[in-house]
């Protein structure tokens, strides 16, 4: 529908596209109050499901290659960090990051960033790692069995996702984040108009 | 209290998920016991939600970080309770048919499990006078 709006030109689009992100968010601010407590709800079991189904993929491929050759045993490390790594970014509540909860924390604000900071840090970093022990350790020396490199890799992509769904919920209500998102989406379609206009 | 009806209803079907799982051991084609492993997984399962109905007293709270632990938790230890009987197969351990007689007995015992909270648990006069 906003490609008839881009037709006649830049200036009408922004106020559709500004219009359309304003009822999104006043329909999430009125609905707020019944829908909060059961997406906190869906987003825990949603993030315990593929918790624990990360785990159980590398306890099979553990099991399934118990051999040193075929599974090294220190690739299990990236599993345990990426597991370190979720404990860590869900003990710390929003309202600490924020500063305006009742109880300040054993180290306050400051303390609640750097230790979010830190945990976000071995998340990407244990994800990064699954991803180079695949290839670097399964893809180039071209090992006849691929699947435990699979099974890191999966183990960790799930923990990642798993653990960043609380976070993400969270984000992704601040009002903040709405404007972020809508300025950048204007932007983007602005750039692909000029293209468009130069392809023209 | 939902009555006896509800009870009875409850207490047949988890029979019945713990005859699919004792059939998934002593068929004569299959006759391992690995699989009564799973019991331990039963057996856990109601525990966080248990102890996080005790700590938090108030059921109007609308975010409670305490319940939400236990239904990660919940759902694990669910998680758990398939995954073991895929593992065991995939290794021989078992054969697939008794993995499928498992993993049928688990959705019931599970299912029966979220029967008695659905029925018996909820509300605000859930209280430990009851049992």
């Amino acid at each position: 529908m906003w490609c008839l709006v881009y037709m006649r030109g830049v200036e009408h689009h922004s106020y559709f596209m500004s219009g359309f992100l304003d009822g999104i968010r006043c329909g999430d601010c009125e609905c707020n109050v019944d829908w909060g407590e059961r997406r906190n709800t869906i987003a825990s079991i949603a993030a315990g499901v593929l918790f624990f189904t990360g785990w159980w993929i590398i306890i099979d491929a553990a099991v399934k290659y118990p051999e040193e050759g075929d599974f090294h045993h220190a690739y299990h490390t990236c599993g345990v960090i990426a597991t370190v790594a979720f404990l860590m970014i869900n003990a710390v509540s929003n309202g600490q990051v924020r500063g305006d909860s009742y109880s300040e924390g054993c180290m306050g604000q400051t303390g609640a960033r750097v230790w979010l900071f830190i945990g976000f840090m071995l998340a990407f970093g244990s994800l990064i790692a699954s991803m180079w022990i695949l290839f670097g350790g399964f893809v180039v020396p071209q090992k006849h069995v691929v699947y435990p490199g699979i099974a890191i890799f999966f183990q960790n992509a799930f923990i990642f996702f798993g653990g960043s769904l609380a976070v993400m919920d969270s984000v992704c209500s601040c009002p903040r984040f709405h404007t972020l998102l809508s300025i950048l989406y204007e932007n983007m379609l602005q750039w692909l108009y000029s293209l468009y206009i130069n392809f023209f | 209290m939902a009555g006896i009806k509800a009870l009875v209803g409850l207490s047949f079907s988890g029979a019945i998920g713990l005859t699919f799982l004792l059939l998934g051991c002593a068929l004569e084609q299959y006759g391992v016991y690995w699989p009564l492993f799973v019991l331990i997984f039963y057996v856990l399962s109601p525990i966080p939600t248990f102890i996080s109905r005790r700590l938090s007293d108030d059921t109007e709270s609308s975010s409670n970080a305490c319940r939400e632990l236990a239904y990660f938790l919940t759902t694990g230890i669910v998680v758990s309770a398939f995954g073991l009987p895929i593992v065991l197969a995939r290794v021989n351990t078992i054969q697939w048919g008794a993995c499928g007689l498992v993993m049928t007995g688990n959705a019931v015992i599970f299912l029966t499990i979220l029967g008695f909270f659905v029925v018996f648990g909820g509300g605000d006069d859930f209280s430990w006078e009851q049992w």
